[in-house]
């Protein structure tokens, strides 16, 4: 089988003759017309990549006269799958090795066994862009992580569900030098890319803001409004037990109901502390270094 | 030129699909839940694609229309030739509503400016002026009720514009060069938590007129044995709206006294006739950036990035208060005006951030089977802002503070460095360890430096050639220096003592421990038929914190079933239970922190999500296709307090509520069902034509403790009380589908 180093990186100057053990993608499409039509329509039947893959089918799938010669032999079939998934990577990786490709190498998908192939399809492809097995980019990432499917239907979310966004918006599954295949530097850059105007600096900071946005909230759907990991006002009392009324008991008496409202506490409903702290990511007002007045 | 003009008549274009429907829409509730995302609304819909191709095959063109004229809608734009250049502008469209027919008391006459007629406001003042002795809720209700049965109607909502051009500029001097243009527009409301106190909370509709500009140049070149790509991005964040100025329902002329933050109460009607709110500030961001990568011999691999950020905010600082009757108190005991911002110690913030990030990483085989990775990563978060140094802070736009306050720098450095040990067990099974340390470097927080010791093991293998198998631990320890329960009053410039909890331990940088696995079993049963099944979890425990977040637990687990007999039928089934639990504790204190143990009370909170789904897509009868998707997420959440007898939770439970036995849970921690069915069948007349029909059906309920009967006034709070809460919604549309 064909592996990267035998794949020349620059356009090869003239076809070459069939070489032996090659059958020539003639040969292929006389049995594979189907998969043959199908190519043509996207960028591997284009000359971009005849440019650069001198042995057309075979030059992903490696020489094959001795299937052709015996076709039903099912040991002689050239057939990626057979490799393991490092192989079968190689393959891809040795045209597609730059760009969003660029660090491959050492990501998570690399280290844990994922192939190209498992994500996208080059003869049988279901999505509009990217020739993804998959309808569209979330719905591939979602083939893996089941998780995150339940917690986009949680009643916050991104609109990730409706099409307005999708996994490759903040990752890179094909590899990224920041944890979790974050695109940015660092999740925070992440956030700001859409959130600018939490990027600051502010005048009063809220420090753990700073530092990492996950610290109160959760990228990818929470049942608590703003993506908080716990609703307010116990989420901030989780670190703010302070004197009065920070570290006052906010339960079940305190919740505002129909009959009697009057019991409800301000603390508790609506947006709770950030109907006062309304700038909790950042203010810039003098007399707010409570971060609300 | 002949020769292009030549190539562009041989573009052939494809369009595929034009689809023109018309959509109907109904909503019971009006909740702006259902169109949160989304706009559905009666009148008609519009798709199109077209896709063109020169007649070498090397050029395309691609024209993507979808939900035309909408506010939730995307257009595209692509043009080049494969692997040599390419152009792609995208205008997307996101609405994003948070909430139908709020009420508000007050009208918005300009940018950033929300009034109450001066007769209301006046009339409000001398009601309760005249009743201070009997201002309790019912008073107040009674008093603002016939004003807001004609308030003004508000629909806070967003609509984000946004607009990326991305070219791919093809190769020049051995780079390949890019070059991305992108702004967005920003317009609209959102529920803004404005106040003048702790009894007197006016939320508004915060004004957003936001522009994000960003641009990136970056070039790539690739070799055989390595890359090196560079760039600078650079991003500006401007807000047309900076200020925020609305009037106080209960005073017409400002006026203040010390107990004024708490007004109106019987002991104070007083406080400021205009409330001032810094909206987000304009701010800069400056990017460089470079990577590469290379191969050594070969069997090592070493790749890295930095990146250099600056971040940069200047605003002018707006002045102390907009109340004309509060004296400011300089350090040295002199009085100053403190509506002039010439009165101010600086007249801008002043803010800047220096990040510096970089990454390594190294690799290398160890024999045919085994592979060695170190990883590392520093990012320093450099804050180079101005120390300001205030003589005090108008509290709630109503009193004087003569506390002095100084900003505070804040800065980090982030390091993580960890070292894979992977083996290759033939070509179906690869077994990873390793050992990660996380440090952290702080500069004016409590915790200044920790360590997080990080385990992982990973197996991953296919036994059979229809199983895949996947399995992933880790586990992690924090330990912490010290933590200095003072540095929360790093912004005092006198710091009093601290108000916290002395034993509270902030989670973010608290010692802890985690666990946390991920496993999963992916079974092509057969040609037709497969199956995933998947169990994970994450536990951490902060058992060296006696308050705050002591624990919290997920575990989740989740099956799906596929079943695909042929190109004609699709079907899947999916399900997934989940259920956190999360523990913490608390101090109630009065004036100071208290020592008693009674006066803890603490709350766990346990929220379990069930989630089911199917879909089935079959084309049947040569010409019809049916879509049909099914999706049920319900959530249920319950809150359980303790609070011990003789303790102030309960002997104090709220300004004039008598003292209790016990403390009182709640079974609505945010309970929520949404059931989303969507059919759609579509019938093919011949190659050109089609009909489509489809039905969206959305069933919502939300029970929850924050939001339930909420009204538009309240102890303490005048709300907008916008409608984002139960709806049943559904969307018929008609289409006629066109290709050719």
């Amino acid at each position: 089988f064909a592996t990267p180093q035998e794949h020349p990186s620059e356009p090869a100057a003239a076809p070459p003759a069939t070489p032996q053990g090659y059958a020539g993608s003639d040969t292929c499409v006389t049995c594979h017309s189907d998969i043959g039509d199908h190519l043509a329509t996207t960028p591997h039947g284009k000359e971009v990549f005849a440019s650069k893959a001198s042995q057309g089918c075979e030059s992903c799938h490696g020489p094959g006269a001795a299937h052709a010669e015996n076709p039903d032999d099912p040991a002689l079939r050239p057939s990626i799958t057979k490799l393991s998934k490092k192989q079968q990577s190689a393959i891809c990786l040795s045209c597609h090795d730059g760009r969003q490709q660029f660090f491959w190498h050492g990501g998570t998908h690399e280290k844990r066994g994922v192939a190209c192939t498992d994500c996208h399809s080059i003869h049988a492809f279901k999505s509009e862009d990217n020739q993804l097995k998959a309808k569209n980019t979330t719905e591939a990432c979602l083939t893996c992580h089941k998780d995150v499917r339940a917690e986009m239907w949680k009643s916050s979310h991104h609109p990730i569900r409706e099409g307005e966004m999708s996994c490759s918006d903040c990752h890179n599954p094909h590899g990224s030098q920041t944890p979790k295949m974050i695109k940015a530097v660092s999740v925070n850059e992440q956030c700001y890319t859409c959130h600018t105007e939490k990027r600051g600096p502010f005048l009063w900071e809220h420090p753990p803001v700073r530092e990492n946005c996950l610290n109160c909230h959760v990228p990818h759907g929470s049942n608590h409004i703003k993506l908080q990991k716990t609703s307010v006002p116990f989420l901030c009392q989780q670190c703010h037990s302070n004197t009065r009324h920070p570290g006052t008991l906010y339960d079940g008496l305190r919740v505002p109901t129909l009959e009697d409202p009057s019991l409800s506490s301000n603390r508790l409903f609506n947006r709770a502390c950030a109907d006062c702290h309304n700038l909790v990511h950042g203010s810039n007002d003098p007399s707010a270094p409570y971060l609300g007045h | 030129q002949e020769a292009a003009q030549g190539e562009a008549k041989g573009f052939s274009f494809t369009v595929d699909p034009l689809v023109l429907g018309y959509e109907s829409v109904s909503n019971d509730t009006d909740s702006a839940k259902f169109v949160e995302y989304r706009d559905f609304d009666d009148g008609p819909l519009g798709f199109l694609r077209v896709t063109g191709a020169s007649g070498d095959g090397e050029r395309y063109l691609d024209l993507n229309g979808t939900r035309i004229g909408r506010e939730d809608g995307r257009y595209t734009f692509g043009y080049g030739a494969v692997g040599r250049y390419s152009l792609l502008v995208d205008y997307n469209l996101i609405v994003h509503r948070f909430g139908n027919n709020g009420h508000m008391l007050f009208t918005r006459t300009g940018d950033g400016r929300y009034e109450i007629p001066d007769a209301t406001q006046l009339a409000l003042q001398n009601a309760i002026t005249a009743n201070q002795s009997r201002l309790t809720f019912p008073f107040l209700r009674n008093l603002l009720a016939p004003y807001l049965a004609t308030a003004n109607e508000v629909d806070p909502r967003l609509q984000r514009k946004r607009l990326l051009v991305r070219a791919d500029l093809g190769r020049m001097a051995a780079f390949d060069w890019g070059l991305e243009l992108f702004q967005e527009k920003r317009d609209g409301t959102r529920p803004f938590g404005a106040t003048f106190g702790f009894n007197n909370v006016t939320e508004l509709p915060e004004p957003i007129n936001y522009t994000t500009r960003d641009a990136e140049l970056s070039g790539e070149w690739n070799g055989d044995r390595g890359g090196l790509r560079f760039g600078y991005r650079m991003s500006n964040f401007k807000n047309d709206t900076p200020t925020l100025i609305w009037d106080n329902p209960f005073r017409f002329t400002s006026s203040t006294d010390p107990g004024a933050y708490s007004a109106p109460t019987t002991s104070s009607v007083n406080g400021s006739a205009l409330g001032i709110a810094d909206l987000p500030p304009d701010n800069k961001a400056s990017q460089l950036f470079v990577s590469g990568r290379t191969r050594f011999g070969s069997s090592w691999f070493v790749n890295g990035s930095a990146a250099y950020i600056e971040m940069k905010q200047d605003d002018p600082l707006l002045p102390y208060t907009l109340n004309n009757s509060i004296v400011g108190i300089a350090s040295n005991g002199s009085t100053f005006d403190p509506t002039n911002p010439a009165n101010l110690p600086a007249r801008n913030a002043d803010n800047k951030v220096d990040v510096t990030n970089f990454t390594a990483q190294a690799g290398r085989d160890l024999g045919d089977n085994l592979d060695l990775t170190f990883r590392y990563r520093y990012y320093d978060y450099d804050n180079k802002s101005k120390r300001i140094e205030f003589p005090g802070y108008v509290r709630f736009h109503a009193v004087w503070e003569p506390i002095a306050r100084i900003s505070v720098p804040y800065a980090y450095t982030r390091q993580d460095a960890s070292a894979e040990l992977g083996w290759d067990i033939g070509t179906r099974s690869r077994l990873a360890f390793s050992y990660g340390l996380q440090l952290w470097d702080r500069e004016f927080r409590e915790v200044e430096s920790s360590d997080e010791n990080i385990l992982r093991a990973s197996f991953d293998t296919r036994p059979l050639d229809r199983l895949t198998l996947r399995a992933r631990y880790e586990h992690g320890d924090r330990s912490i220096d010290g933590y200095d329960v003072d540095a929360a009053e790093a912004t005092f410039v006198e710091p009093e003592a601290s108000t916290n909890i002395p034993t509270l331990r902030r989670y973010d940088e608290a010692a802890r421990t985690y666990d946390e696995y991920n496993t999963q079993a992916q079974w092509f049963a057969s040609d037709t038929w497969n199956f995933t099944f998947g169990v994970t979890g994450r536990s951490e425990d902060y058992d060296k914190s006696q308050f705050g977040l002591i624990s919290d637990e997920i575990y989740q687990y989740n099956a799906e079933a596929a079943f695909v007999p042929s190109d004609a039928l699709t079907f899947y089934l999916f399900g997934q239970w989940a259920d956190r639990t999360s523990f913490q504790k608390a101090r109630q204190s009065g004036a100071t922190p208290s020592t008693n143990p009674l006066d803890n009370w603490q709350v766990k909170f346990d929220e379990s999500t069930a989630t089911l789904g199917l879909g089935l897509t079959t084309t049947f009868a040569e010409r019809w296709t049916a879509d049909l998707s099914v999706q049920r997420s319900d959530s249920n959440g319950n809150a359980d307090f303790t609070a011990f007898r003789g303790g102030l939770p309960l002997a104090s439970p709220g300004p004039g509520l008598p003292a209790r036995t016990a403390a009182q849970d709640f079974a609505n921690y945010e309970d929520t069902e949404l059931t989303a069915a969507l059919a759609k069948l579509e019938y093919k007349i011949n190659k050109q034509f089609s009909l489509g029909l489809s039905y969206l059906w959305e069933d919502y309920t939300i029970d929850s403790f924050i939001l339930q009967d909420l009204q538009n006034y309240l102890p303490g709070a005048l709300l907008l009380d916008a409608n984002n809460g139960d709806y049943t919604g559904k969307v018929f549309t008609f289409d006629v589908g066109m290709r050719f």
